[in-house]
């Protein structure tokens, strides 16, 4: 199953190589018309305003919504959130996140739950409005919405040290097919 | 003692009559409108006083609404608020979709919103220290109550409930007895201050109440007093008039019957033959003539001042030179009056103005005047008539024609009375200087008559100048009105 896991990841890698680049370098602020476009087009990863948190890597995003961490540094229990299934954002995250498909998904976390590998089940909701306001209202959650459904009710962090508007984001959904 | 007080008492009441008759005279004499507008002004004055206080009930009621009842209902609102708050918390509680549960957050945060801006106006409009004291406590609470809804909450969203209901238990249900006992307190206050305000509307009412009984007692009393000033003055007026009228009655039949009693005794003495010689008769015959020429005379002035007291006078008016006028007249006065030491002296600018008028009724006006020169002249009278125009008044040029003696004067408290009907002054009644006391007030009728006016300016032992205004014919083509009724018939 590791070993599974470790073929999965290089896959993953060469995906991020040859598609999105993560270490890519950060675009000076103020971002372009065609950055502003691309950005509409990105997930942005939300977190409560009082987490602490700013930014994370690519490995330890994919560490938390995989349910295999269960606390924040402030000690803040970690709460996911997800869209439901056949959302156009949760297929992008499945994707680029999870690297799995809808059934992968289930299975993953039913089984995790069941060894004790997985500490956190995913709490799912119907619109981004509703992620939005669920993260809102929970100091450990992080959900994901479209970079244009975001607010000021919750914080963004940036991924490897980039944001939405920046070109090289890894969570981008330009060229995915997106229904 | 007794009889001396009261005498004395008496002699109060009566000098007080007499100064309130005084101020009646004097007020009856512009008529009893002056009073009438007197009272009408102090029925505005009450009116405007009822209204102002009404009003003032008024606005004190509705800021009773405003403070009290919709302060009331603000707290209403905001105990209903605060329920919906924990409420909808509590909803949150009892599902595991979430979803549902991200909706009930949402109005629990909207209701939350809605009581904190609540709590707010309370602080912004709070007048006295125990209410913003009550409004900083009230605040306190609700946001310490916040602060363990928001984690209850964040349990709930979590799946964590049995944390959500044990943080509720441990700290939500505390604090929200607090806020409500704080709503409570609030709601305990405005109470007592509507019911402090409404004490105060009732004692302003019962004020105004009072205020409205003691203005209209004052109205009344004011009514009727104006009402029994109004009828005395009448009753004095009606008294005074009755009194000249039967002191005119005394002097016409003196005057009536001195004539009488000398044609009557110049008629037995030729008929019983004492006069023989004809110088004799011829005396008796210009005596038997002159007194039935003034009587004559005081009857045609009678019934002249009684057809323009009744408005059935009419004038002929016509272009009129002065000077005919005056000399007409002074031929009838030495015609008519055989004052062996009377001296007539005429002063009359030449190139006098024509005037519009009724030669006769001018001629009687001026004649008149002669003829109280003459009677009040003193012993040896010596009458100045003079004609000029005068061009100092304001819109109108006039032609006056002045008679001017040095005889007895009037007093200067008798000025006002001269023109009155029948008025004759209490010295001249105890000189036996006979008269009707007509001649003056026919001279004015007339003068207004003719649009012109009569006045006289008088010094006690120095003379009398009376002087009749005449308007000036203004142009040649000016139009002449024939016939101005309410005016004297000339035969």
């Amino acid at each position: 199953m590791r070993r599974l896991a470790g073929v999965l990841r290089i896959v993953a890698a060469a995906v991020l190589l040859l598609g999105v680049s993560p270490n890519a370098p950060l675009h000076a602020a103020g971002a372009s018309p065609q950055a502003e476009s691309a950005s509409e087009q990105s997930l942005a990863i939300i977190v409560n305003q009082s987490n602490p948190v700013d930014n994370v890597s690519f490995q330890e995003l994919r560490t938390i919504f995989l349910g295999e961490r269960s606390h924040w540094p402030n000690g803040r229990r970690i709460t996911l959130v997800m869209l439901e299934a056949g959302q156009p954002e949760r297929k992008v995250m499945l994707r680029i996140i999870y690297r799995m498909t809808e059934s992968d998904f289930s299975r993953h976390f039913l089984q995790g739950l069941f060894t004790g590998e997985v500490f956190v089940s995913p709490k799912t909701l119907a619109s981004p409005v509703g992620v939005r306001k669920f993260v809102f209202n929970v100091p450990g959650a992080i959900g994901y919405v479209r970079a244009s459904d975001v607010d000021s009710t919750v914080k963004v962090i940036r991924v490897d040290g980039r944001l939405p508007e920046d070109k090289d984001y890894a969570l981008r959904m330009t060229g995915h097919s997106v229904k | 003692m007794r009889k001396r007080l009261s005498r004395v008492a008496r002699g109060g009441a009566h000098s007080s009559l007499q100064l309130i008759d005084g101020f009646l005279h004097e007020v009856g004499r512009y008529s009893s409108t002056l009073l009438l507008l007197m009272v009408f002004c102090v029925e505005t004055g009450v009116v405007v006083f009822v209204i102002r206080d009404l009003r003032a009930a008024d606005r004190e009621v509705q800021r009773i609404y405003a403070g009290s009842v919709l302060g009331l209902r603000q707290i209403g609102e905001l105990q209903y608020q605060a329920q919906e708050t924990r409420r909808s918390t509590l909803y949150a509680l009892t599902t595991n979709d979430s979803n549902l549960q991200v909706e009930y957050a949402d109005q629990s945060r909207a209701a939350d919103r809605r009581v904190t801006d609540g709590i707010h106006d309370y602080l912004t409009h709070a007048r006295t220290p125990s209410e913003t004291d009550l409004g900083k406590r009230l605040e306190y609470d609700w946001s310490a109550y916040l602060k363990l809804r928001d984690e209850v909450l964040a349990s709930i969203l979590e799946g964590s409930i049995k944390e959500a209901v044990d943080f509720d238990l441990a700290g939500g249900v505390p604090s929200f007895d607090r806020v409500r006992r704080d709503l409570d307190d609030v709601k305990r206050l405005y109470d007592e201050q509507a019911s402090s305000r409404l004490a105060i509307v009732d004692q302003a009412s019962r004020r105004s109440a009072a205020r409205l009984v003691g203005v209209l007692c004052f109205t009344l009393l004011f009514a009727s007093v104006s009402v029994w000033a109004i009828q005395r003055a009448k009753m004095l007026s009606a008294l005074k008039l009755a009194k000249l009228q039967m002191d005119f009655v005394a002097s016409v039949s003196h005057e009536l019957r001195t004539p009488l009693a000398v044609i009557c005794a110049s008629a037995q003495n030729i008929a019983d033959g004492v006069v023989e010689e004809k110088e004799q008769l011829a005396k008796y015959g210009s005596v038997i003539r002159n007194q039935t020429r003034q009587l004559t005379e005081l009857v045609n002035q009678i019934l002249l001042f009684a057809s323009t007291k009744e408005g059935r006078t009419h004038y002929v008016l016509r272009p009129l030179q002065v000077p005919q006028i005056i000399d007409a007249v002074l031929r009838n006065t030495r015609e008519t009056v055989e004052h062996p030491t009377l001296t007539v002296e005429q002063q009359i600018e030449s190139d006098l103005p024509e005037i519009i008028g009724d030669s006769s009724a001018i001629a009687q006006c001026v004649q008149n005047l002669m003829s109280n020169a003459v009677k009040y002249g003193g012993d040896h009278p010596r009458v100045t008539i003079r004609a000029f125009v005068d061009r100092s008044h304001d819109h109108r040029d006039e032609v006056c024609v002045s008679v001017e003696d040095r005889g007895i004067g009037i007093d200067g408290s008798e000025i006002p009375h001269i023109f009155d009907p029948f008025y004759r002054s209490p010295a001249v009644a105890a000189a036996q200087i006979h008269g009707t006391g007509l001649g003056l007030p026919l001279a004015k009728n007339i003068a207004e008559a003719m649009g012109g006016r009569l006045t006289v300016v008088s010094k006690l032992g120095v003379g009398s100048v009376f002087t009749l205004h005449l308007p000036i014919r203004k142009r040649a083509s000016e139009p002449i009105p024939v016939v101005q009724t309410d005016s004297l018939t000339r035969p």
